[in-house]
């Protein structure tokens, strides 16, 4: 004869394995249809993002439409730059191949912290040899300009070293080549 | 001459005996998985550490252990409730770790620790509920309402407290105790094999890893138990129970001179190998970790202890000086255990993929991760085990300040 005690542990044993199994019942109702067809993934998910609206261009599509800009910024160290690092996404500016919205333009101090993003030296992530890096405001005193300086009134945003060369051929003052 | 040459053979030059330009890759300036990440290995290393206790006296009858392996069994239950609490917060969006259950990834280790982590958890519920069973039926009868209805629910509706039944429970124990230590391992092994397993962190990628974080789990938890008892004997009046004391001590001085040894042979290895990365691991040992490394890690929480325990094993001290030794050595192994944890997590981030630059960690107080929120996510695992205190009885009934 089982003992009452005996019949209590084989029914958790049994509530357990049920537990397990229904689990397991619950685990492939919810599993997504698509998942697994290709991969350890939802296959519907790659449908549903080749669905979604491009929202980026390439510098080519902004040089189109801005070809002094380009003519600059072509020439200049930042050729490798892209637009949308600085003048935002090209979706929010064109969109159907005509103009949508103005892009936000920076100004004044907007323009320092915009070029601090990667020329800071306190930020000692990037090689001097890849990106020329400066601190604030010491960069502008060894300049012998004023502190409330902004970095576009003495670089060309597109061509950082455009203008300083262009005093430099007309002074004739080059720096001594190491 | 080209000028970026030029200035990169003046780097060289200047500080030629200096591999380190401390040039940090920009996504490697941030440490992303900081204090929560520390915690998540720290929390599971005290489960296992307090299961080990309770595995020692259920499975192999180290009867001296006996006045604290109930409440073992209960702490190792709390922590192991706010086990992955810190990788929740961490991660942000904690209702997804579901998905991570509903369609594990073979390829991911962090699926399979949910599913070692659920198995676990019910091991041990199922553990203390049987090792508890005669209390609950106990306090069951007393019981009225909504009370009685839960007392009925965690006895399994049985109040049977017959020898037969008894004895039923008692194998039923050690089959759960004997399946828990392999889960208990495999557990914290895993954690250790989930940063093990990160190929691309030289002080990382080890087979030790698993090794080391598994003895130096059984360090902690046993210090917490340690600790955890003598605390809430005093304060509660009652008398601490030194020959449990000192069985405890032993199990930790053995556990304690292997996870040393491992972490120890770990640098050696790395410093003999002198793999690719070796010029990194040893700068960053001996540069950013020289203090929480060399001198916190090893020498103040690691010889100090040593010290300590060789004394104890070696002199006969008074039962009471013997516990309070007892007591500072536990909280000292427990800071070493959490500063090994720190040095690994923490420590293997302020490297640089460049290989030639290492990078700060500055912890935030009220950050996501900050230290307000590892305090409260360390004070949990003690409320709940409060909580369980009231249904759960930590000691067997015994008169106030008598011997046990």
């Amino acid at each position: 004869m089982i003992s009452k005690h005996s019949v209590r542990i084989i029914l958790v044993v049994l509530s357990v394995v049920v537990m397990a199994g229904g689990g397991l019942l619950v685990k492939a109702q919810l599993i997504p249809k698509s998942f697994g067809l290709y991969g350890s993934y939802r296959a519907d998910a790659i449908e549903e993002e080749a669905q979604k609206v491009v929202r980026h261009g390439t510098n080519k599509s902004c040089f189109e439409c801005h070809p002094y800009e380009a003519k600059i910024h072509l020439q200049g160290d930042h050729k490798t730059i892209s637009c949308e690092f600085c003048h935002s996404t090209y979706a929010d500016h064109v969109s159907n191949g005509k103009r949508t919205a103005a892009l936000p333009v920076k100004k004044g101090e907007e323009i320092t912290t915009l070029c601090l993003r990667c020329h800071n030296t306190e930020i000692k992530a990037r090689s001097t040899i890849v990106i020329k890096t400066v601190g604030m405001p010491d960069h502008l005193k060894q300049q012998n300009v004023k502190l409330t300086h902004t970095c576009n009134q003495c670089h060309h945003v597109h061509a950082p070293l455009k203008y300083i060369n262009e005093a430099k051929k007309i002074t004739g003052l080059m720096e001594e080549k190491p | 001459m080209n000028p970026a040459l030029y200035e990169a053979s003046q780097n060289l030059s200047h500080g030629a005996s200096m591999l380190i330009s401390n040039y940090v890759f920009p996504n490697d300036l941030h440490v992303h998985w900081s204090m929560m990440i520390v915690l998540y290995p720290y929390i599971t290393g005290l489960v296992d550490g307090a299961f080990i206790i309770a595995a020692l006296y259920y499975l192999f009858d180290v009867k001296s252990l006996k006045p604290i392996a109930r409440f073992s069994l209960l702490f190792a239950f709390a922590f192991l409730c706010c086990a992955t609490l810190p990788l929740l917060l961490h991660l942000g969006r904690p209702e997804r770790n579901f998905n991570m259950l509903l369609t594990p990834s073979p390829s991911s280790a962090m699926a399979g620790f949910g599913y070692i982590y659920a198995v676990s958890m019910g091991v041990l519920s199922f553990i203390v509920l049987f090792v508890y069973r005669p209390d609950l039926v106990e306090r069951g009868k007393k019981a009225k309402g909504f009370m009685k209805l839960i007392y009925r629910a965690l006895t399994f509706d049985s109040n049977d407290l017959s020898e037969k039944a008894l004895a039923l429970d008692g194998k039923i124990i050690r089959f759960l105790v004997g399946l828990g230590i392999p889960v208990a391992a495999v557990l914290h092994g895993y954690v250790g094999f989930i940063f093990g397993g990160v190929k691309a962190n030289p002080t990382w990628s080890t087979p030790l890893m698993p090794v080391i974080f598994l003895f130096s789990a059984c360090v902690s938890g046993i210090s917490a138990i340690i600790i955890a008892y003598i605390i809430i004997r005093k304060m509660g009046g009652y008398s601490v129970d030194s020959d449990c004391i000192r069985t405890c001590i032993k199990t930790l001085t053995g556990f304690f001179i292997l996870a040393f040894s491992f972490e120890m042979l770990e640098v050696f290895s790395h410093s003999y190998l002198k793999t690719g990365y070796h010029h990194m691991v040893e700068g960053l040992l001996n540069g950013p970790l020289a203090s929480s490394f060399w001198l916190w890690q090893v020498k103040i929480c690691s010889v100090v202890p040593l010290i300590l325990l060789g004394c104890m094993a070696f002199i006969t001290l008074k039962d009471s000086i013997y516990t309070f030794i007892a007591g500072i050595v536990s909280c000292i192994l427990l800071l070493q255990v959490f500063i090994m944890r720190w040095n690994v997590v923490i420590g293997g981030q302020l490297m640089s993929k460049s290989a030639r630059g290492y990078t700060v960690f500055h912890p935030e107080w009220f950050d996501k991760e900050g230290i307000v929120a590892v305090i409260i996510i360390m004070l949990i695992p003690f409320m709940i085990l409060f909580v369980l205190g009231k249904i759960f009885p930590f000691w067997a009934e015994e008169r106030k300040g008598g011997i046990q």
